[in-house]
């Protein structure tokens, strides 16, 4: 019985939905409100997400002529339960994760993956030609960042497995968790500093941030994906977006930052968002004030080329023993 | 005598492959594809044989450590081969009916509509 | 284990031949009875099937059948004999599983054509022999049964002859496929020319001491390059992606399903149980290298195609790649997850092709520039195919996602281990490949399903019930097979890997107790696959639930009015038409058709990827003799390293 009620605690409170709802929350917040002072602007409130959310569920639905009822209304809302999901296997508070050892590292990304597919699959059951073009960009930007994520997937793993005593080959989180514990976090290793600022560049890219956001470029193709969506499944994208900022950093500070633990369950809180804001201003909210919004291809060459050069790079000289 | 054997069924699929490879009539494709069949049943005749052997005909009295004759699987194998070979030149000839019906030529150059 | 259980393997062998023939006798005047004696041979010949399971894969026996009771005789085997073993009988199943579903299917599919009896006869010949390659304890036997395959599945590419590329399709598999036969034949007949015997038990027990004979190795090479064309493998993946594009859908279902897991049966059966060369670097590079390069080829290949079907064969033969690579491991996680991928692959792509034969039953097309918009006219339809494409693209907790996981870490563990960069490079691959299939199966997803309905498709109608209850089968299959990967490994991959790894139960198995140890082969199975967390789906499924509640309560508690939903689910197609509140968007105009269409997607990858892309559609020539020269220059290169190296 106390087990249920622990995981429905998980599931429903910490670190399950209410966490991360209000971390999202918080972060696209913050984020607005510094990208409006980078450019002098005032910038709304810190809740305006909420709002928005709030907004959009009063809203009526309107499902387009050639939309597909079921898959309109599913999809936003599987998207958004695999995102939460993930929030439970992370390793976030003290090292351990909710619920250790049903997941690793492949499922997270493959999880990730599901919650773009939800989105593509739901604009792709609208029928609007702009979700049309908005599904491919963002598959598009899905085949960009996946290279560097992999390479730096197993970047992190050779790396742990290096130092490790070699029984588990698996890309095990808790092992990630449980060799930061021990050695401090991953990123004062010097080599694998590369694959950490690829993985700062596969953050804003996997959640759609700013210049990075070419499947819902709103000038170009009216939001693409979103283009047909009103209502309550727009306020859940809307929330899905903001969640996934969260994870994303949350992520980070996992394979990257972790290991630093006070003991208590609070203060450990506390420094996780302490990171996650600092790593939203640097990958999301910098990057959103100083870039322009790039073209497809554009997208698609730098996370090639450049990003998985610099995971490619760490994962070289992981390999090498250094 | 066996090294001639070997050479000539060498000779006669590399000359089968180069037909498949260089030719673009599809008649003379099937013909390389008979001639590699062709080397293919002398390779299998010529790894049974045994110079000097006699046939392998015996009841079971008659067989003792001593008889020496030519394997007898090989030439089973080749009999099926051969079978085969026939089978294969027959569906191709048939498949190549159709398709003049079909494309109105034989070239292979113009029969690639399936491509890319 | 009843003795009369000794003869199933031959019986369902015969049953499924006999079956063809007395189909042509009877069937040409009755179409029912056709339909009969069709349902039942595949129904025996699955049932007798099953009924092994428990002897071989439960119990570990191995059933050694010797064909008119021609025992082996003071060491050499004459006779010929069918040998089941756990691996044999893991094929066996998937490939009589896939002639059940695929016969069923084609009651209704093939309901339109005329001569089905040849259709039935030949049908029925291509799974018999296929069945009996798998079974077969004979090395010439299962060179017959290539045969058999080849041409039944040539005939029946050409069947639908009507149809634009059908005979040229066949006629390419024929050509190249006989090539590879034949190369099959020459390393038999060089083998026999070493070992004198053709018993593959007898074979595995002597091949070892001829480890240093180059003979072997040129005979390891073409068999290789035998098998690897069955299979469909780099450069011979253009017949696969040729006939499957025109070849009716239940053939598609056999030749994707059945005869590349001949292929994939016979490198595993060439390199672990004859040879157990899988030891050796050199053979690891050359089947996991192939296995990769197919993998990347095709996905990518994958990208350029208009036709459903033909989209499909590419990534058919991707799939197989991965199967491959995991086999070329050499380890025993590698080859369980090789056996779950090809298992798996076995009943997604099935799914995958009989849903595009519906939309082709249907529509009578399968081009995917103009398709569009099926979704709301085959809701059910839609809905298998989006579980198929889950499965493949390995989303969880589909079990494309059990099997490709399995095979990270497989690759991964491999390269750790052996500190050896190339696998790493192979791991990194086949994460790629999968995320390029998922694009691929967007673009189909957007392309025939979703999007607008185009006007000459208003009155297409769902499929009827028979056509779909052989799909539900093959959904529920990936469901349940990707649900329970932990059932799945105990009992059924870890028995098939079980005996890959006993060579030496195999050799005395069918020429008696003793005989391997006599030819020093010693083997020890495989008890565990050492893969220590694993992946739980039920517990992730039963977090989803959790969560689903939760946000749905959340949901209804923040909008209480949601009686919205039943006035938009009300209004009808007519009601849709005319409705206003579309009226500010089109500024009251009629809307017009305007779809994206499948090769106008992910531009900018393609546009990146523009010489790569033209160099492959240009060496997809078309032309039977290229092909044919990819096929002799790749067996002279695999020649060469066999010769240089084993």
């Amino acid at each position: 019985m106390t087990d249920l009620l622990f995981n429905l605690i998980y599931v429903l409170l910490f670190p399950g939905l209410l966490f991360c709802v209000v971390m999202g929350v918080l972060l696209a917040g913050l984020d607005r409100i510094w990208v409006a002072r980078m450019q002098r602007r005032v910038g709304p409130p810190l809740l305006q997400g909420w709002y928005d959310f709030l907004k959009c569920c009063g809203k009526e639905t309107i499902i387009p002529r050639h939309g597909k009822k079921a898959i309109y209304y599913g999809a936003p809302l599987l998207g958004f339960v695999a995102l939460i999901t993930i929030s439970l296997f992370l390793p976030v508070v003290n090292g351990q994760a909710a619920f250790s050892g049903t997941a690793d590292l492949v499922v997270i990304l493959y999880l990730l993956t599901l919650v773009s597919v939800c989105m593509i699959v739901g604009a792709s059951a609208t029928g609007s030609p702009f979700a049309g073009v908005g599904l491919s960009r963002e598959m598009v930007a899905m085949i960009s960042y996946e290279l560097p994520f992999v390479l730096v997937i197993l970047t992190v793993s050779k790396a742990v497995l290096a130092a490790g005593d070699g029984a588990s080959y698996t890309f095990s989180l808790q092992a990630i968790a449980d060799y930061q514990a021990a050695n401090g976090p991953l990123i004062t290793h010097w080599a694998l500093i590369p694959a950490a600022i690829a993985m700062l560049f596969v953050i804003p890219c996997e959640v759609g941030m700013h210049p990075f956001d070419v499947s819902e470029a709103e000038t170009e193709i009216c939001e693409g994906t979103l283009a047909e969506y009103s209502g309550p499944p727009l306020a859940l994208y809307r929330l899905t977006h903001m969640v996934k900022m969260f994870i994303m950093t949350a992520l980070f500070c996992v394979l990257f930052l972790g290991g630093i633990s006070t003991g208590f369950v609070v203060l450990d809180t506390l420094i996780l968002i302490v990171f996650c804001l600092v790593l939203t201003f640097l990958t999301m909210s910098l990057p959103h004030a100083v870039c322009a919004r790039f073209k497809t291809e554009q997208v698609f060459q730098f996370y090639w080329t450049v990003v998985a050069g610099l995971a490619a790079v760490s994962l070289i000289l992981v390999w090498l023993g250094f | 005598m066996m090294v001639t054997n070997y050479i000539g069924c060498f000779v006669l699929i590399v000359l089968g492959l180069y037909c498949m490879v260089v030719k673009h009539n599809l008649i003379k494709i099937m013909m390389g594809m008979g001639l590699v069949d062709y080397g293919v049943n002398l390779l299998l005749v010529t790894v049974g044989f045994h110079y000097g052997g006699t046939a392998p005909i015996f009841n079971i009295a008659e067989l003792t450590r001593a008889s020496f004759f030519v394997d007898p699987i090989p030439q089973a194998l080749t009999l099926t081969s051969v079978v085969i070979g026939a089978c294969t030149t027959a569906m191709s000839l048939a498949l190549g009916i159709k398709l003049k019906e079909q494309y109105g030529t034989l070239d292979t150059r113009k029969i690639r509509r399936l491509n890319g | 284990m009843s003795a009369f259980m000794n003869n199933f393997p031959v019986l369902a062998v015969m049953t499924l031949f006999v079956g063809g023939f007395l189909n042509s006798l009877v069937g040409r005047r009755h179409a029912v009875l056709q339909k009969i004696v069709v349902l039942v041979a595949v129904t025996g010949a699955l049932a007798m099937m099953l009924a092994l399971i428990k002897p071989v894969l439960v119990d570990g026996e191995i059933i050694t059948y010797w064909l008119g009771n021609w025992e082996p005789v003071e060491g050499w085997a004459i006779g010929i004999a069918l040998e089941v073993d756990a691996l044999s009988l893991f094929f066996g199943l998937i490939v009589v599983v896939a002639v059940f579903v695929s016969g069923v299917y084609s009651f209704t599919y093939m309901s339109r054509d005329d001569s089905l009896v040849n259709y039935y006869t030949l049908f029925m010949m291509l799974g018999g022999s296929v069945l009996g390659l798998v079974l077969s304890g004979d090395l010439f036997n299962i060179f017959v049964m290539v045969e058999i395959m080849t041409f039944t599945a040539v005939a029946l590419t050409a069947f639908r002859s009507h149809y634009e590329g059908a005979l040229e399709g066949a006629m390419k598999y024929l050509v190249v496929g006989s090539l590879g036969s034949t190369f099959l034949l020459v390393g038999i007949a060089i083998l026999y020319s070493q070992l004198h015997t053709l018993n593959l038990a007898q074979i595995a027990a002597l091949l070892p001491e001829q480890s240093d004979n180059p003979l072997a190795g040129v005979a390891f090479a073409f068999l290789f390059i035998g098998f690897a064309s069955k299979a469909f493998l780099f450069p011979f993946q253009p017949l696969a992606a040729d006939a499957h594009a025109v070849a009716p859908a239940s053939i598609s279902l056999m030749i994707s399903g059945v005869l590349t897991k001949c292929g994939v049966y016979g490198i595993i059966r060439l390199c672990y149980i004859l040879y157990q060369n899988m030891d050796l670097a050199v053979v690891q590079y050359l089947v996991t290298g192939f296995g990769a390069v197919t993998m990347f080829i095709c996905v990518t290949m994958a990208f350029q195609q208009h036709n459903f079907k033909r989209l499909l064969a590419f990534h058919s033969i991707s799939q197989v790649g991965y199967v491959i690579t995991a086999v070329g491991l050499g380890t025993a996680l590698g080859v369980s997850a090789g056996l779950y991928h090809a298992m798996n692959h076995t009943i997604f792509k099935g799914l995958l092709f009989l849903t595009a034969g519906a939309v082709q039953h249907q529509t009578g097309s399968l081009d995917l520039d103009g398709l569009g918009g099926l979704a709301k006219k085959m809701p059910r339809t839609t809905a298998l195919f989006l579980i198929g494409a889950a499965s493949i693209s390995g989303l969880p907790p589909f079990n494309g996602f059990a099997s490709k996981w399995m095979i990270y870490q497989a690759t991964f563990q491999k390269g750790v281990e052996t500190n050896n960069f190339f696998f790493i490079i192979v791991c990194v691959l086949a994460l790629l490949t999968s995320v390029l299939t998922l694009a691929s199966f967007i673009k189909v997803t957007q392309s025939v399903f979703f999007g607008q309905l185009p006007e000459k498709y208003k009155d297409v109608k769902e499929v009827p019930l028979l056509m779909r209850i052989p799909m539900w089968i093959l959904a529920v299959l990936c469901i349940v097979t990707g649900l329970f990967p932990t059932q799945v490994q105990n009992w059924v991959l870890l028995p098939a890997t079980n005996a890959v790894y006993s060579a030496a139960g195999y050799i005395d198995a069918a020429m008696g107790e003793g005989y391997a140890a006599l030819h020093n082969i010693v083997s020890s199975g495989v008890t565990s696959l050492g893969v220590s967390t694993c992946w739980s789906p039920l517990s992730w499924l039963a977090l989803l639930f959790c969560v689903t509640c939760a946000v749905t309560i959340v949901a209804l508690l923040g909008s209480p009015d949601s009686k919205e939903d039943s006035h938009v689910s009300t209004a009808d197609e007519t009601a849709e038409e005319l409705d206003p509140k579309y009226e500010p968007f089109f500024s009251g105009e009629e809307s017009v058709y305007s779809q994206v269409g499948g090769s106008d997607l992910f531009w900018g990858f393609k546009h990146s990827w523009r010489k790569y892309f033209t160099f492959w559609t240009n060496w997809h020539s078309g032309v039977v003799n290229d092909y044919t020269l990819y096929g002799v220059v790749v067996t002279a290169f695999v020649l060469l390293a066999c010769i240089i190296v084993l």
